[in-house]
């Protein structure tokens, strides 16, 4: 750490840039200043705030230049391998091959808030019928049309069952415009009954055994067609080194949530961390960067938290935040509202939790997929939601609905519920479209509400103590 | 006789009444929930009524959800949180092709099986379960053998009454026994000489609910006639005919296999039965024209309106319902009417 940490904008990383470079700061291949990306067109960079370390410039950079490396790997003749839905599993399995890269096209959701509306992809989406009722991530159906974004995939391998029907009717939809899709069944994860056996899986929920058993037959047909795909074998020795590798992005991810959770002070902003833990599901298209840009941010963080040190005052109303937004400011917002982000839940815990490493490896990893909050019932996703918020001392629960997503219609009450029941603390459901300029003052006071009343609350039981 | 309500077209009548029980299939009233969750931005209509109607229901003793969407699949935990019905939760799987799959809805329909003892059914034997099966396929048999005899709103209603929806719905048509009654009204000869001249039409959607029948009056009024009722609750819903060999040998793979792989549906992945269904299907009834009906906020059906279009040759005229009937009827006549007018 060499500079005080802050938030700083866009204009400032470039002095800042120069100054880490006059002290020393080596930079990976793809680094370089953050507003050259603007000229790419991400035009939303320059209204964001950004934490001022070298490590979150390393993670900056790593995120905005996936698409160069997923082109230079297909130039260098590897196969490139669409996972869908199932947000952390297949690409444990597809990173196991030297030859493929794996990269999830639903990522695409945020291109229309990163270049806020420039690249014409929800139009494209809106003139093959799927208009603003579905979720953001229609994207990408824009995205193949174009072929502006990433590389068409050489594979496309798509979950299904226990999804959410907006990704479902996309992904056929894409399916129909003649991207052949392998779908692989993600059943409904339910309890076992009286007389099933059961297991249980990374986070703590348990399954039917017949149920890990099913979606490790589907795991097996999916290996089988990245075989193909690879022509190479996969064995379980070599599936094991791939979990064990992915269990180490998971462990950095750990201690950093833990860390940027608990401390007094906040030591990373919310949006530093909401991309660290995107890195979990696919490794941003290379799985070895990720655990030097998660080790370089996890020391960082460490350094400050030791220190005592963080980018907000330490009385900051502690938020835990449920669901992804669409548009990435909205996490800036609620820090200028005077909260910070202590525990989130953005619909892959699944690819956060260890992966068991005592088990058969697509045992360990049907397990895993089995553990989706998405697959499971919204209030399986409450209970995890209230012992993470335990975990982390969070004083109330902000949920982002995604604005057409099937799943946010019905859910978000069926949290609040269950938090309100077990917890006592504020619930505030918001709705995050990609871009929020239009409605910037609503959200703005919506989440000033929820600061002040978890602030409000703090005095109340403060109070209480000292007069007990 | 207790009753189990259900909507989903891949839940078996015959599996329920063969336990005893009074296998219920909704044909839903639009009855607004009063229940706030269900009344939230983003829900869709039908699922909305689902709620509504399980939430007032006095008369169910059970109920069953299903998996196929999304949405009903959340409604399962609104329900199983504020309702005191014992309720299951089936799951469906989206995929069909493979072995395990079609195991998996074998399985389902064993857990089933279980909900449905519990609820003080009797676990049906092989012979039960299979006369169940053949009255269930006798009736369905007739419902399609008297479709050129009745209007399309009877035909629909007949589908309904035999195929073990709510009896209620129609006053004549079901038993109220469980078990699924013969059809006794045709048309008279004239009007179905008039029905003929009419421009025929395919209705294709999800589920229609009671007040959407009038659809049908609205469409033979402004001189087409529904020749191919391809939505969920129609024909494409209804179970194929069991192959009588393998009933006898074994009900359940049967019975399971009939369900499974022969309803064709949006949701499936990949859903390419659906269209080489309609394809046969819109030919041999020499179908001019395409009415598409879904639900706002239905993603599986609304996403499948592009691509209908671009797949067939024929107009295909959308029309989406917020579950509003006063608001929806004169938008959606006056949109019938210009599609008709434009195919005469």
């Amino acid at each position: 750490m060499t500079h005080a940490p802050e938030r700083i904008t866009l204009e400032e990383w470039d002095v800042q840039y120069e100054k880490l470079h006059r002290a020393g700061m080596r930079e990976p291949r793809y680094g370089g200043p953050l507003s050259r990306h603007v000229e790419d067109g991400d035009h939303r960079l320059g209204r964001l705030r950004y934490d001022n370390s070298a490590a979150a410039l390393r993670l900056w950079n790593f995120l905005l230049t996936e698409e160069d490396r997923l082109h230079e790997a297909r130039a260098a003749g590897n196969k490139i391998v669409g996972t869908m839905k199932d947000l952390g599993t297949v690409p444990v399995m597809a990173y196991c091959f030297d030859n493929v890269t794996a990269f999830y096209p639903d990522g695409a959701w945020w291109i229309p808030c990163v270049m806020e509306g420039s690249d014409g992809s929800l139009e494209v989406a809106d003139s093959l019928g799927i208009d603003e009722s579905f979720c953001p991530v229609r994207a990408m159906l824009g995205a193949f049309v174009t072929g502006a974004h990433f590389p068409i995939p050489d594979m496309l391998i798509c979950s299904v069952g226990a999804t959410c029907d907006d990704f479902s009717a996309i992904a056929q939809r894409l399916n129909g415009l003649g991207h052949p899709i392998f779908w692989w069944e993600i059943p409904h994860r339910r309890c076992p009954e009286r007389d099933e056996a059961g297991v249980i899986l990374p986070g703590g929920l348990t399954a039917p055994k017949s149920q890990v058993e099913f979606v490790e037959s589907e795991l097996e047909r999916v290996k089988a067609a990245l075989e193909e795909l690879a022509g190479a074998r996969l064995d379980d020795e070599r599936l094991s080194a791939g979990i064990a590798q992915a269990n180490r992005v998971r462990q950095y991810l750990a201690e950093l949530r833990n860390l940027a959770f608990t401390a007094e002070r906040c030591p990373l902003p919310a949006l530093e961390m909401l991309i660290a833990e995107m890195l979990a599901i696919h490794f941003c298209s290379d799985r070895p960067e990720t655990i030097a840009v998660l080790g370089e941010l996890l020391e960082e963080v460490k350094v400050r938290a030791n220190a005592g040190l963080g980018v907000l005052d330490a009385g900051a109303a502690r938020i835990f935040w449920v669901n992804p937004v669409a548009d990435l400011q909205v996490m800036n917002l609620l820090e200028d509202c005077g909260g910070r982000v202590c525990g989130t839940e953005y619909l892959f815990t699944h690819a956060l939790d260890a992966i068991p490493q005592d088990v058969p490896p697509l045992e360990a990893l049907a397990r895993c997929a089995l553990a989706d909050p998405m697959a499971g019932s919204s209030i399986d996703r409450a209970e995890r939601i209230c012992a993470d918020v335990r975990r982390f001392g969070a004083e109330a629960v902000l949920i982002s609905r995604i604005p057409g997503a099937s799943h946010c219609a019905l859910e978000g009450q069926v949290i609040s519920e269950v938090v309100a029941e077990q917890l006592d603390i504020p619930v505030l459901e918001i709705e995050v479209p990609p871009v929020t300029d239009s409605m910037s003052a609503t959200l703005r006071t919506r989440l000033e509400a929820l600061v002040e009343t978890a602030r409000c609350r703090r005095r109340t039981t403060q109070g209480i103590r000292r007069s007990g | 006789m207790k009753t189990i309500i259900y909507t989903c077209p891949y839940v078996p009548a015959e599996w329920i009444a063969a336990h005893g029980l009074h296998a219920n299939r909704l044909l839903l009233g639009r009855v607004d929930s009063g229940f706030s969750p269900a009344r939230a931005e983003g829900v869709c209509p039908y699922v909305r009524s689902f709620i509504g109607e399980v939430m007032n229901n006095k008369g169910a003793d059970g109920v069953v959800v299903t998996t196929v969407c999304d949405q009903m699949r959340r409604a399962f935990d609104i329900i199983v949180r504020h309702c005191d019905i014992p309720v299951f939760l089936m799951n469906v799987p989206s995929t069909w092709q493979t072995l395990a799959a079609q195991k998996l809805y074998v399985d389902e329909l064993k857990r089933l099986s279980g909900f449905l003892v519990g609820l003080g059914g009797k676990s049906p034997s092989k012979d039960t379960l299979a006369q169940t099966m053949l009255d269930y396929d006798d009736t369905r048999t007739s419902v399609r053998l008297a479709r050129e005899h009745l209007s399309a709103r009877r035909f629909a209603e007949a589908i309904a009454a035999g195929g073990s929806f709510k009896g209620e719905a129609f006053g004549d048509g079901s038993s109220g026994s469980g078990h699924p009654q013969p059809i006794r009204q045709a048309q008279g000869s004239a009007a179905l000489e008039a029905a003929t001249l009419r421009v025929p039409l395919a209705i294709v959607g999800g589920p229609l609910m009671r007040a959407d029948l009038d659809l049908f009056d609205m469409i033979e009024q402004s001189g087409g006639r529904v020749v191919l009722d391809a939505t969920e609750t129609g024909e494409r819903g209804m179970c194929p005919k069991f192959d009588r060999r393998r009933l006898r040998e074994d009900p359940l793979p049967e019975l399971a296999h009939a369900y499974f792989a022969g309803i064709p549906d949006a949701s499936r992945r990949p859903n390419n039965e659906l269209y080489r269904w309609l394809k046969r299907e819109l030919a041999d009834r020499a179908v001019r024209g395409i009415i598409f009906r879904r639900y706002v906020w239905c993603d599986l059906w609304h996403a499948e309106l592009g691509r209908l279009k671009d797949w067939s040759d024929l107009p295909v005229l959308d029309i989406d319902s917020a579950g509003d009937n006063a608001m929806d009827l004169p938008r959606i006549q006056n949109r019938i009417r210009a599609f008709l007018e434009m195919l005469q």
